[in-house]
């Protein structure tokens, strides 16, 4: 028979301090040990008839309180300010809990009364405080494990995102913020990449595109790592999951000087590498000058035209068949007397060539190169190949900003080419995952907050905003939501965030967090982040445990 | 049970004997005199105002009254572990008529608590009681014999609910009952009440006091009567200015109390006086420094010991008693309370502990509800 459960307090309205549907509070004896993210149980009225109902809350704050009016009295209480002066009695005092009612068993949102008793919420009631015991009920299968919810009393519940919230087809898209170092921000978009391929019945319609921009980060996926600690084997278990390396991985290894693979070492065993050529990035220009800025329209207008000549084979084109054709084109056009094709000065022509110079020539890492090996492949040509059951990872850590944008944006617009028509290119037999998801990091470089709207931003927000119903996933991650545009984030249907300093945290992209629960976030430890998903009445904090294949470090 | 049940038949029984003025908006709280204490300290002790005798051994020498007593703190010596605090309101509720004779109908609620202090500074209470007097006058000033008969049937027998003659003299109303002082003399009944309820709760403890465990009474050691309870202690916040001391040969060395105080060293106690033909052993004893308080008697206690035996109090007892006494003074309920300078945390939340457990002012004027007298409409007369 199971232990029957203690309480922990009683719930308290006094005059100032009301009880609301939305928020009760409730005193702690002294012995009693509660943290903000606890989910507590209180019994509530029902319709008569029926057994009380229960109500769920989310703990925010603890504050103690004491009798005394202010602090003179305290500062008097110790004899005027005597350090040495020991109080013979304790000022009578206590802890008081805030908690933000999650739901209702009976969905009775009728403020709780005073004086009622107040538990730990159970494992069970933990889900169906959520909002995931239907879930877990109708459609288990559609039930991801994200994190492990652990209580100040040692209970612990496994919180689940709703698949049809995570990959659509109500909402999509994830994304996770918190400071570098100390919110874990890459290893647990790893976790939930595993927890969605483990628990999908269909793992071979899904396809994981990775981008890795730190070291060797994410360069041995496949590739299993030492023996993980116990606790981190449980917490892996508790969850329903196995601790085990992604299972397909390709390695897309941009070229380096020479033609040699331009990544972190350890280099993976088996990789192909990526280059771009003139031919195979015509379309994708625009992506090239995304960090440029334009105000007048002139580069824009610069490359369109090129890409017009090269796209419908003009007599120019010709002359544009590699980088420095399209260089020295350029040099040759700046010079001439008149307008380039009636419409750009020379002095434009000529700042034009200066900055593809400077991207493609000058300060590229190798990857511009004017006609390719044969073991130099497109990434565009292996990206409209993609497989189910496949995870894609696309190393970008040595590249330049500008080449980091044109390669993020090419996945994209390959991607979503794939995904919404019938790419004549594509040789692969297999048929186009139904899912794409496309793990990227510093997401405020391609979608920054500012009011410009680049190329690759504009890319950006299609997917955000486009995607779910084309089965394009976005997992994003940056240090500061604040620092990414606003609908970008705002079409993220799950929010992760870690460790935040206070003047982040109160930027308007929080707001949809509670003020408490703002303040919380600032004290969050390493490895311990706050969901907050579509399905979820309250955002929740979890736990994760460590992947499983082998890291730069290990 | 609904709360106050037990009032209303009193009130339907008032009603159809007597005629009744409520009081406007059913009742009126009465407000306690700033000094109370100290009237009550100078009708208690109306005797012992010209004090002659010390009560100590070895007999103090009259040129040296003060006796230095530093702070003993609990984890050092943990002395008091009871404390004992009564607390009382009453209400004007209404004015009846009976006759030529009309009386203020008064209501009390008073109450008591023990608190217990643990090894570790927490204080809980360990008994609380309360209890409900209906306060109004009997006889030539009041309600007649007949009426008094039918309500004194409604006291109840654990006491909670009681009818009391606000005509009858204690030591807190020794003057005689005239129909102007009926309504000061109801309060000090109830105050009256208030202290025979805290001594019967006294034996609450009489099992774990010892040399060890002392208790403390808020206020006087002696009412109607002196109590004898052993390892108690009474400390009055507020006492009596008017005793004047004569020492000496022939009791030739005069000082007021004013002087007295005014001389009495931080964290000291004066010698041990006799009071009540040395029944009672009484100090003073000083918390805090001069320089904290707004004049010299502020923070000081005046503290009373039993002597049933009329033995007196060992000096080194006295001064163990005022030493654990002093370290008292923290914490204060400074903010809270204008005799935070004297006041003791403990009988502070002893107060508290019985103000809570009081039916607030709107329990109390939605349980009164004088009927109302049968009306002789017109239609009916038709």
């Amino acid at each position: 028979m199971s232990e029957e459960p203690k309480p922990i307090g009683r719930t308290s309205a006094t005059e100032r301090d009301a009880i609301t549907s939305e928020k009760f509070a409730f005193w702690l004896p002294d012995d009693v040990i509660v943290n903000p993210f606890d989910i507590v149980a209180v019994e509530q009225v029902n319709q008569p008839g029926e057994s009380a109902s229960r109500t769920f809350g989310l703990v925010t704050t603890l504050e103690h309180r004491t009798d005394a009016p202010n602090h003179l009295a305290n500062y008097i209480s110790s004899n005027f300010g005597q350090l040495g002066e020991q109080p013979n009695t304790n000022r009578q005092g206590t802890t008081v809990a805030m908690a933000n009612v999650l739901s209702n068993t009976a969905d009775i949102y009728m403020p709780v009364p005073s004086e009622r008793l107040i538990y730990f919420a159970q494992p069970a009631d933990i889900q169906q405080a959520l909002g995931t015991d239907i879930l877990l009920k109708e459609r288990k299968s559609d039930a991801i494990p994200a994190g492990l919810i652990r209580m100040s009393n040692g209970a612990a519940a496994v919180a689940y995102l709703d698949r049809r919230y995570l990959l659509g087809p109500e909402s999509a898209h994830v994304n996770i913020s918190g400071i570098s170092g100390l919110a874990t921000k890459t290893s647990y978009a790893m976790f939930l990449l595993q927890a969605i391929l483990q628990t999908a019945a269909d793992k071979d319609k899904i396809a994981v595109i990775i981008l890795n921009v730190k070291q060797a980060d994410l360069l041995q996926v496949d590739v299993r790592g030492p023996e993980l600690p116990p606790e981190q084997k449980e917490l892996w278990e508790a969850m329903g999951l196995t601790p085990k390396p992604f299972d397909r991985a390709r390695y897309l290894i941009p070229r380096g000087e020479k033609g040699a693979p331009n990544c972190f070492p350890p280099e993976p065993n088996v990789y192909t590498l990526y280059a771009y050529d003139l031919p195979g990035t015509a379309e994708k220009l625009d992506l090239l000058f995304s960090n440029v800025a334009d105000t007048s329209g002139t580069i824009e207008g610069i490359y369109g035209e090129i890409k017009e000549i090269m796209v419908n084979n003009e007599p120019d084109a010709q002359k544009m068949q590699s980088w420095s054709g399209l260089l020295e084109y350029l040099r040759q056009t700046g010079v001439e007397k008149g307008r380039w094709r009636g419409m750009f000065a020379g002095s434009s022509i000529g700042m034009f060539r200066r900055h593809l110079r400077r991207i493609v020539q000058t300060r590229q890492t190798g990857i511009f190169v004017d006609s390719r090996a044969r073991n130099e492949k497109l990434l565009a040509d292996e990206l409209t190949n993609i497989k189910g059951g496949v995870t894609y990872v696309v190393d970008i850590a040595k590249l330049a900003d500008d080449e980091q944008t044109l390669v993020f944006g090419d996945i994209l617009r390959t991607i979503y080419a794939v995904k919404a028509e019938a790419v004549e290119d594509r040789s692969e037999k297999a048929p186009v995952p139904d899912k794409v998801i496309i793990f990227v990091d510093e997401l405020n470089k391609y979608a920054p907050g500012d009011s410009k709207e680049s190329p690759i931003t504009l890319q950006v927000l299609d997917v955000a905003e486009r995607g779910r119903s084309l089965g394009v996933i976005l997992i994003s991650a940056q240090q500061f939501m604040s620092a990414v545009h606003p609908r970008a984030t705002g079409n993220s249907a799950t929010k992760i965030i870690g460790r935040t300093g206070s003047s982040e945290v109160n930027a308007p992209d929080y707001r949809f967090l509670d003020q408490d629960i703002r303040s919380a976030v600032t004290r969050l430890a390493k490895g311990e982040l706050l969901i907050s998903h579509a399905v979820y009445r309250q955002p929740v904090k979890v736990i994760f445990p460590k992947p499983a294949y082998k890291q730069e470090q290990s | 049970m609904q709360p106050l049940a037990f009032l209303q038949p009193a009130l339907n029984l008032l009603n159809t004997n007597l005629d009744i003025l409520p009081a406007v908006g059913g009742a009126v709280e009465d407000l306690l005199q700033p000094d109370v204490d100290e009237i009550e300290d100078m009708l208690i002790n109306a005797e012992s105002r010209e004090v002659t005798e010390f009560l100590e051994a070895p007999t103090p020498d009259p040129s040296n009254i003060y006796r230095p007593t530093p702070p003993l703190y609990r984890p050092q010596k943990h002395l008091y572990h009871y404390f004992i605090d009564g607390s009382l309101r009453t209400y004007y509720l209404a004015t009846g008529i009976e006759g030529n004779r009309s009386f203020p109908i008064e209501l009390a609620q008073i109450g008591a608590a023990v608190m217990q202090r643990d090894a570790y500074g927490v204080v809980r209470p360990l008994v609380t009681r309360q209890r409900i007097l209906l306060l109004l006058p009997r006889g030539q000033l009041g309600v007649s014999d007949t009426l008094w008969g039918e309500l004194k049937k409604l006291n109840t027998p654990d006491r909670t609910f009681e009818v009391i003659d606000t005509t009858e003299k204690n030591a807190i109303t020794p003057d005689e009952a005239t129909v102007e002082n009926l309504r000061a003399r109801a309060g000090g009944i109830a105050r009256n009440r208030m202290h025979k309820l805290e001594i019967e709760m006294i034996s609450q403890t009489d099992a774990h006091r010892n040399k060890s465990a002392w208790q403390i009474l808020d206020g006087a050691a002696k009412l109607d009567e002196l109590i004898k309870s052993p390892f108690l202690i009474g400390v009055a916040k507020n006492f009596r200015k008017d005793p004047e001391f004569r020492f000496g040969r022939g009791h030739g060395r005069r000082l007021d109390i004013t002087k007295i105080l005014a001389g009495l060293p931080y964290a000291s106690r004066t010698v041990a006086f006799s009071a009540h033909g040395g029944q009672v052993a009484f100090w003073y004893v000083r918390l805090r420094e001069q320089k904290e308080v707004d004049y010299p008697l502020m923070g000081v206690v005046k503290v009373e010991l039993p002597r049933p035996d009329q033995a007196p109090v060992d000096a080194e007892l006295a001064d163990l008693l005022s030493r654990t006494l002093v370290a008292e003074r923290n914490v204060t309920p400074y903010g809270h309370d204008n005799r935070w300078h004297c006041h003791l945390y403990p009988i502070f939340l002893a107060e508290q502990a019985i103000k809570t457990g009081f039916y607030s002012k709107d329990v109390l004027m939605g349980m009164i509800r004088w009927p109302r007298p049968a009306q002789t409409s017109l239609w009916r007369e038709k």
